[in-house]
C-alpha cells in the first residue's frame, strides 16, 4: 500500500539567484549529477539563452559554442558538468548539441529526417541521451549510445576548467 | 601544365582542409539503442525523458491518459510503481535519479498544479511545498537525488527554486 507522507523531514530552498539581466525570466533548470552547475534558460536581449552557473556562488560559467543559435531549451548536464547537451536553433533546423567543456568540442546529433526535438535528458556519465521528438503525427522518445563519441564523466572524471575542484 | 601562384594557395588550402573535412565525415555517430527504441515505439506516444544510471522516467500516453513509467535499462522493462499514479491526475514533468530510487513529478490533480517526491522502496508521495507559493511546471533532480531544481511561476515571473532532498 502506497504511503501518503506528509509534513515528513525538512524541505531547504534556495532561489537560483539573480540571472544578472534585471528580472528575466528563468526556465528549464538542470543540475550537474553532483549538483555543483546549474543550467537554465533566461531571456537574453529577446532571446532564449542558456546560462550555465556554479553553485552555490552563482558565477557564470563560459561556454564557448551555441553563440547566434538561439533560443535554446532544453539544457541536460553531466555529472561533473563535463558535457552540456542543449537543443538549439540553427536556421530553420531545432539541432541536438553537445558541448565538451574540457575540450571544447561540439558534438552535433543528426536525428533521422522529419523528427523535431522537443526536449532532451543527458545521463550523468554522458553514456547515453534520451531525446523527444516530434514527427510522423505522433510524440516519442528515443535513446541513443554516446559511448563511441563520449568519454565517460564519472565522479571521479576529468576536473573542468571553471567548474569547481571537487565532488561532495 | 603548371600551378600559377593562385592555384598553388588554393590547392595547399584544399589540401590543408582535407583531414577536417575527412574527420567531419568520418566523425562517430550516436547509436539509436534499436531494441529499447521499440520498445518504447510500442508503449505508445510518449514526451518529457530523464535519463539518469540506468534508469529512464517519461510520460506515456496510453488510453487517452498521459502517466509515468519508468523504465529499467538493464532489463529493459518498466518496473511498477505503486501509489504513484492517480487516475485524476495529469502528469506535466517528471524527473530520476541515478537509482531508480526517487523521481520528482509535477503534476496537475483537482484543479491545481502539485510538486511531489516518490520513494520507490516505500512506495511513498511527498508533497513538496513551495515557499513563497507558486506554480510548478519542469523539474530535474540531481543523479544522486540529494537536490530538485524547479521551476516555478510567481506573480508572473518564472524562477528556478533548488530545494534540498531531506
Amino acid at each position: 500500500m502506497a504511503l501518503l507522507l506528509s509534513g515528513c523531514g525538512s524541505w531547504a530552498r534556495r532561489s537560483a539567484g539573480p540571472v544578472g539581466w534585471g528580472g528575466a525570466d528563468r526556465q528549464d533548470p538542470a543540475l550537474s549529477g553532483n549538483g555543483r552547475v546549474l543550467a537554465s534558460v533566461v531571456r537574453r536581449d529577446g532571446r532564449d539563452t542558456v546560462l550555465l552557473q556554479e553553485q552555490p556562488s552563482g558565477t557564470v560559467l563560459p561556454l564557448r559554442h551555441f553563440g547566434r543559435l538561439q533560443p535554446h531549451r532544453s539544457p541536460s548536464l553531466s555529472w561533473n558538468g563535463r558535457y552540456l547537451a542543449l537543443l538549439v536553433q540553427q536556421g530553420p533546423e531545432r539541432r541536438v548539441l553537445i558541448e565538451d567543456r574540457a575540450t571544447g568540442r561540439l558534438h552535433r546529433l543528426p536525428l533521422p529526417g522529419g523528427l523535431v526535438p522537443e526536449s532532451l535528458s543527458l545521463a550523468a556519465d554522458g553514456r547515453r541521451i534520451a531525446i523527444a521528438t516530434e514527427g510522423d503525427g505522433r510524440s516519442r522518445v528515443q535513446l541513443y549510445d554516446l559511448t563511441n563519441l563520449l568519454e565517460p564523466d564519472l565522479p571521479a572524471g576529468l576536473p573542468v576548467r571553471g567548474a569547481p575542484a571537487t565532488t561532495p | 601544365m603548371t600551378l600559377g601562384a593562385g592555384g598553388l594557395v588554393r590547392a595547399v588550402t584544399v589540401a590543408g582542409a582535407l583531414p577536417v573535412l575527412l574527420a567531419g565525415c568520418l566523425a562517430p555517430l550516436p547509436q539509436p539503442m534499436v531494441g529499447l527504441n521499440q520498445r518504447l515505439e510500442a508503449a505508445g506516444p510518449a514526451r518529457a525523458p530523464s535519463l539518469s544510471g540506468d534508469w529512464l522516467a517519461l510520460i506515456v500516453s496510453r488510453g487517452g491518459r498521459d502517466r509515468v513509467e519508468l523504465v529499467d535499462l538493464q532489463r529493459q522493462q518498466p518496473v511498477p510503481l505503486p501509489g504513484l499514479e492517480r487516475p485524476d491526475a495529469q502528469p506535466l514533468s517528471v524527473a530520476v535519479d541515478g537509482r531508480g530510487e526517487r523521481l520528482a513529478l509535477v503534476r496537475q490533480l483537482e484543479g491545481r498544479t502539485e510538486l511531489v517526491l516518490y520513494r520507490r522502496n516505500l512506495m511513498a508521495l511527498q508533497p513538496v511545498p513551495l515557499q513563497p507559493p507558486g506554480v510548478p511546471r519542469r523539474v530535474s533532480l540531481r543523479a544522486d537525488g540529494r537536490e530538485l531544481a524547479v521551476e516555478v511561476s510567481r506573480q508572473g515571473q518564472w524562477q528556478v527554486d533548488l530545494i534540498a532532498v531531506p
